[in-house]
């Protein structure tokens, strides 16, 4: 009995302090600390962690089947949707996600206001503006092979591997190569902006841990809204047409997941 | 000289001629020290001083050191890259080996340069000077910063075909250039954006704007006859491309070289505009007179080919400049005078300027 009227009290404190949790929440006037939040990328295909040491052989849409060996890419401009309906953008938000790397699988925003956070809006390239700026550091070093010598600016987004598809007399090993960027209008600006929502909040409060998951479907890359066979779309280097219809079909391959947020 | 002057003072008055010849040294030395003396005070007391001149006839530059400030060992640095091979693959091939100061930095008589491996590439090798003024690199105008600019020949495979991380990793490992990042940057930790901002104080400061021509156009230069026709010509059948001061208007256009462009597009290649095949960027005709041979991919060797192609050599093509059509019709005099004309825009003191030298 003694026992039972303790576990009583012990619940209903928890309980008291949770709905307190979520007062606090709720109340403006709460002061929140700086803190980081992560941004975790992974890259999947068909659901699954992809596999980019060309051993794995996948099929896309229109029936191509390939392996991956290489997959890069920036994400910047990130800008964080308070509960107020404001944007905070993370100064200097330059991330390069690489998969051969696991410590590229994530991107940390340090010193993020304190504050709670509904969404999340963040490019997936290399704003205008950096591609003309000349010699950068960090994520932007031309050193990082992500960068256009003889036609200025970054490459936003790299995927290669083999298709049997994509064998012909020139390419017998049936290699493909997506080098995807281009940041001028008049050659295609394929720098493209993903929006989601959190559907719940994300509290920023020093070093409580803020996490915001995103998987990458590479499946995504072959289809919607047009199909990109291997066979035709095998060696995209340069800004223009096909480049623009690949990032166009890659919008959709950036999916929020979930975020962490334990105290 | 000093020996015989302590030869003379100790051995003085020996016979007259010899004396003579003595005090002949005597005079130079002190004509030497004096000058010396005034021309430090002038220049702040060492020639080797760089700074940005902007010349009173150009117009502002696009490049200005923003973020990257012109400091003597930013830019010292940026001289010892820009003549050290350590940035090519097999330490052969510097940016130097094909642009060589005495030829205002083009490659001289080379239609297209070798890398390394002796392997070639396939546009001309073009001069380097009033860099700090165009606003795109390369013949078809691709690359749109001096600073990224080196990364493409650093990792052309047929140029010096390196990478740029392996570039950093080894000048972190060389014992001096640490120290000199440290003094020019305020970091010894060597990055690719510190190594290419310092190539770019070296590039962007080479100022040309001292030749016949220049000194003639501010009263300390004189024309003579065939130079001053010459003038005239060049204004009236060049001018409207290879536009003063810089002597390029810094647009691409197809000067009529070929019917068809399948070799090299130009210009095409950046913009995808079919409109663009064929064309390339103007080039500037300062220090034309030592840049041989001429055009994208070098077919000119002299610039009386140069000349003879304007005037009975343009070929037709849907995107052949208008100005061009008929081409330019010289007689054989006017020629002559235009080439004289283009004599008088080299600028010796570039091309001598020790600030620019390998050191």
């Amino acid at each position: 009995m003694k026992n039972y009227k303790s576990i009583l009290v012990i619940l209903s404190i928890g309980i008291t302090s949770c709905s307190s949790c979520k007062k606090d929440d709720d109340n403006a006037t709460t002061t929140y600390q700086p803190g980081s939040v992560t941004l975790e990328y992974e890259n999947v295909v068909n659901g699954i962690h992809v596999d980019i040491s060309g051993g794995t052989n996948y099929k896309n849409a229109a029936g191509d089947s390939f392996n991956i060996t290489l997959l890069k890419y920036y994400i910047s401009n990130v800008e964080l949707l308070k509960s107020d309906g404001s944007y905070y953008k993370v100064p200097e938000s330059y991330y390069l996600i690489n998969e051969a790397n696991v410590s590229m699988h994530k991107a940390v925003m340090s010193d993020v206001p304190g504050g709670v956070y509904t969404g999340i809006r963040y490019m997936v390239g290399v704003d205008s503006t950096r591609n003309v700026s000349g010699a950068q550091t960090g994520a932007l070093d031309v050193g990082n092979l992500m960068f256009w010598t003889w036609n200025s600016g970054y490459i936003f987004f790299k995927l290669e591997g083999t298709s049997p598809s994509a064998i012909s007399g020139t390419n017998p090993t049936g290699d493909y190569t997506y080098h995807i960027g281009g940041f001028k209008q008049s050659t295609g600006a394929n720098m493209r902006t993903i929006t989601a929502a959190f559907g719940e909040n994300l509290t920023v409060d020093g070093s409580r841990e803020a996490e915001i998951h995103t998987t990458v479907d590479i499946q995504e890359l072959f289809k919607n809204p047009v199909d990109i066979s291997l066979a035709v779309d095998n060696d995209v280097m340069s800004p223009g047409p096909v480049a623009t219809k690949i990032a166009n079909n890659y919008v959709d391959m950036f999916q929020f997941e979930h975020i962490h947020n334990a105290k | 000289m000093f020996r015989k002057l302590w030869m003379h003072l100790h051995f003085g008055g020996m016979h007259p001629p010899l004396d003579l010849y003595f005090n002949m040294n005597k005079i130079i030395l002190i004509f030497i020290l004096v000058v010396s003396i005034y021309s430090c005070k002038r220049e702040d007391c060492n020639d080797a001083i760089i700074s940005f001149n902007q010349p009173a006839t150009f117009p502002p530059p696009v490049y200005t050191f923003q973020n990257n400030e012109l400091t003597q060992s930013g830019f010292e640095l940026g001289r010892k890259l820009f003549y050290d091979p350590i940035l090519s693959k097999d330490n052969t091939i510097s940016c130097g080996s094909c642009h060589q100061q005495v030829v205002a930095f083009a490659h001289g008589e080379h239609k297209l340069s070798h890398g390394i491996k002796g392997l070639l590439g396939t546009r001309n090798s073009p001069a380097l000077f009033n860099i700090a003024w165009q606003n795109a690199f390369f013949w078809d105008g691709g690359s749109n910063s001096i600073e990224v600019q080196p990364v493409g020949p650093i990792t052309n495979p047929v140029e010096m075909d390196e990478t740029i991380s392996n570039v950093i990793s080894k000048l972190q490992s060389t014992s001096y250039y640490p120290s000199m990042f440290q003094n020019a940057f305020g970091k010894d930790t060597i990055t690719s954006q510190l190594m290419l901002r310092a190539l770019a104080q070296f590039m962007a400061a080479m100022v040309s704007a001292d030749s016949k021509y220049d000194q003639y156009k501010n009263g300390t230069a004189t024309f003579n006859s065939d130079e001053l026709n010459g003038y005239q010509i060049f204004r009236q059948h060049c001018e409207s491309c290879h536009k003063e001061p810089l002597f390029t208007d810094l647009s691409y256009r197809n000067n009529g070289l070929d019917i068809a462009f399948g070799r090299d597009a130009g210009r095409a290649q950046i913009t995808l505009l079919p409109l663009d095949s064929g064309k390339f960027k103007v080039p500037s005709l300062r220090n034309i007179a030592v840049t041989s041979p001429y055009m994208h991919d070098g077919r000119f060797n002299s610039l009386s080919l140069v000349i003879d192609h304007y005037r009975t050599g343009i070929k037709q093509s849907t995107t052949l400049d208008s100005q061009l059509i008929s081409g330019i019709s010289l007689t054989a005099a006017e020629k002559l005078a235009l080439l004289s004309f283009l004599n008088t825009l080299t600028d010796y003191t570039f091309i001598n300027d020790k600030r620019f030298s390998e050191q």
